[in-house]
């Protein structure tokens, strides 16, 4: 067994002891964790973005152009100072502005009209006849301009059926992908640290 | 002009960032690639500050020895450690930079989130109660969808497995679908909102 | 009225509940009981799929997962790899998820080696990039200018595969490996402004979500969780990290709903008490 399989094993087993009760081992695991996250992440946002995308372009090849997001970035770590946190408003102002502009027309595309059309096939089918009540009574659900009484207060109720069996559904799988990862872990411990399965 | 400037910036990068959509211009379209390529830069700095905040945080606490810095300090060694590994020895395959992120940081981060399934079935056993005709829907699609997408499903019975799959392709579907429309109508306006200014949240105080 | 059994009173000890799970997925992985899997259609039609691609073309994976749910991406990124690079599919490689790049470059290069694929010929890998809207928008524009160098710092203009994309028009199929709404982004952006193929393959938690899609076609395939990898390594004929797995799972689920079988009697039986 090398090095790095005793420690992946060791510091699985620290952060397993939490099932028993909080104690220091799961807690020295956890800070560990976040340290080395947080140091992995700066690493790989600096070396795979800022270098190629904005130190490269601007020292070798002269692109003053890219000075402008470099500004602006370096204005975000203004927000530590007070008196000049406000200068990395503008820099979020930006990222939100644009981000706003573009996701109207692609929200409507990709989220409302191809949806609504995927909605309004043919009624030959019972399934198409639930799938379009489903989606009228849950979207009912969501209209709170008038109270929830006759019409609307029953179309809303057969909305929450509907989304009791999206939730349920939603459940299961949670169920399932978190089993999978025990599982992951349990191959790791009894394969590669013990040894018993291949 | 601390909120003025970013209010005209906000609605400026949105005006123009929409109008591209609509309109074709050689001009537009290397404006509208710039931007792109701004947002993906100054993002990354946002998230850099976000790291920083956590230096900060752990330094502070580290110097007012305030109770159990030690674990701090395991933190900042965490971090301090990747960051001399990344920047002095590489990222390639085989580096010390990766051999740490996956012996250390892979093992423990999706064990941590593999705690999830003890708890997922302790609240199996608690929580998932029928008390009323909603809980009891919600248990029964959970309950077909727990067996029906396992091997075991199709051995008990060939209906869960059928069952199951109508469900996701049918009224959990549709209901889903129910509720990205909603939000999709509520993110255009919401968008809207915040180009035209009316939405400020983000400036935050002061 | 009777007296409940221990076993059937809320108040049981959660540990015991924690052992219990602990055996039912380390016994079947130690005594495996081969239960037989079927294969869904959603898998048989991403299968179907990526059959019908040929070796002139380009397919685009993102790696758009974290290290949390390695375990159960992983299987389902060998399996869609091992699928490209039998078929002779070029593969791009990148991220848009931080820790998603170095797991990322782990299972392609893993799973290239295996193929004996060449890298900058047959494969590539372009590494990180933040703030998903922007990257995925400016993919379709101009893909040097997201990418100008691969992961190593080699230039996108000079290595062989990626010398002559421009842009989504040169990609055949996108691919986004998941555990989370990152799909989200590559429908509203590649798919609805660029109209590009995307096949999402994801944790099971997230499933529930794509399915509107699947059901629109703004998605052309769907794999999802531990199961799905199972099941496509069945179509491969290469049983693998998930088909490995099923027994455990399968199991586990069965103690799960046990639970909420022996929850509720204790519950029903708590409440005619009183």
């Amino acid at each position: 067994m090398d090095l790095g399989t005793l420690i992946a094993a060791i510091l699985t087993l620290f952060i397993f002891s939490f099932l028993y009760k909080d104690n220091p081992f799961y807690k020295f695991a956890e800070y560990l964790l976040v340290g080395i996250s947080v140091g992995y992440f700066i690493v790989i946002s600096i070396k795979t973005t800022v270098v190629p995308k904005l130190i490269f372009p601007v020292f070798r090849e002269g692109d003053l152009l890219c000075l402008i997001p470099g500004i602006l970035g370096f204005f975000m770590f203004l927000r530590f100072f007070p008196k000049l946190a406000w200068l990395s408003r503008i820099s979020m102002a930006l990222i939100i502005g644009a981000g706003a502009g573009v996701s109207i027309p692609a929200m409507m595309q990709a989220q409302i009209f191809a949806q609504m059309k995927a909605s309004m096939g043919s009624y030959a089918s019972i399934n198409n006849i639930i799938v379009a009540l489903a989606v009228i009574t849950t979207l009912s659900y969501f209209f709170f301009s008038r109270e929830h009484k006759g019409a609307l207060g029953t179309s809303a109720k057969i909305g929450v059926f509907f989304m009791m069996l999206f939730f349920g559904a939603t459940f299961g799988y949670t169920v399932m992908s978190r089993v999978t990862l025990l599982i992951g872990r349990a191959q790791f411990l009894l394969g590669d640290f013990l040894g018993i399965i291949k | 002009m601390r909120r003025q400037i970013p209010i005209v910036v906000c609605f400026v990068f949105g005006i123009f960032m929409l109008a591209q959509f609509f309109v074709s211009h050689p001009l537009l379209t290397r404006g509208y690639q710039n931007v792109l390529d701004w947002m993906q830069i100054i993002f990354v700095f946002a998230l850099l500050v976000g790291a920083l905040s956590f230096l900060i945080l752990h330094l502070d606490k580290i110097s007012k020895q305030q109770k159990e810095w030690g674990y701090n300090l395991v933190a900042l060694a965490g971090l301090a450690a990747m960051v001399f590994l990344g920047f002095f020895k590489g990222i390639q395959k085989d580096s010390p930079f990766l051999w740490v992120f996956d012996n250390l940081q892979v093992p423990m981060q999706s064990t941590m989130f593999s705690l999830l399934a003890f708890f997922v079935a302790s609240a199996a056993y608690r929580g998932f109660r029928a008390r009323n005709f909603q809980s009891v829907v919600l248990l029964v699609a959970g309950v077909l969808i727990i067996l029906g997408r396992v091997p075991l499903g199709e051995m008990l019975h060939s209906k869960i497995p059928e069952s199951a799959t109508w469900i996701l392709n049918v009224p959990s579907m549709a209901a889903r679908r129910g509720i990205l429309i909603g939000i999709g109508l509520g993110s255009i306006a919401t968008s809207l909102r915040i180009i035209v200014g009316i939405e400020r949240t983000y400036l935050g105080k002061g | 009225m009777p007296v409940l059994p221990k076993y059937m009173k809320l108040n049981l000890d959660r540990r015991i509940i924690f052992i219990l799970m602990a055996i039912a997925v380390i016994f079947p992985l130690v005594f495996k009981l081969g239960l037989p899997n079927k294969v869904t259609p959603e898998v048989k039609n991403l299968f179907g799929q990526m059959e019908s691609l040929n070796d002139t073309s380009v397919v685009l994976i993102s790696f758009d997962f974290e290290a949390s749910s390695f375990p159960e991406v992983q299987p389902l990124a060998n399996a869609i790899l091992m699928h490209c690079f039998s078929n002779n599919l070029k593969v791009i490689g990148i991220s848009l998820l931080a820790e998603g790049t170095a797991l990322g470059e782990k299972v392609l290069k893993e799973n290239a080696a295996k193929y004996n694929k060449v890298y900058g010929k047959d494969y590539v890998f372009l590494g990180f990039r933040p703030q998903v809207t922007a990257t995925i928008l400016a993919l379709g524009e101009d893909f040097h200018k997201v990418f100008p160098e691969d992961y190593y710092g080699g230039s996108t203009a000079d290595l062989e595969l990626t010398k002559n994309i421009k842009n989504y028009k040169d990609i055949s199929l996108i691919i986004s490996v998941t555990d989370g709404d990152i799909p989200f982004s590559w429908i509203n952006y590649a798919v609805a402004r660029y109209n590009k193929d995307l096949a999402v393959l994801a944790t099971a938690v997230m499933a529930t979500s794509f399915y509107p899609f699947l059901n629109s076609g703004q998605i052309k395939g769907l794999v999802n969780g531990l199961k799905g990898a199972a099941e496509y390594e069945i179509l491969l004929k290469k049983p693998g990290m998930g088909a490995r797995g099923m027994d455990a799972q399968s199991m586990a689920h069965l103690l799960i709903v046990l639970l909420v079988i022996l929850g509720n009697i204790g519950y029903w039986m708590e409440r005619r008490k009183k």
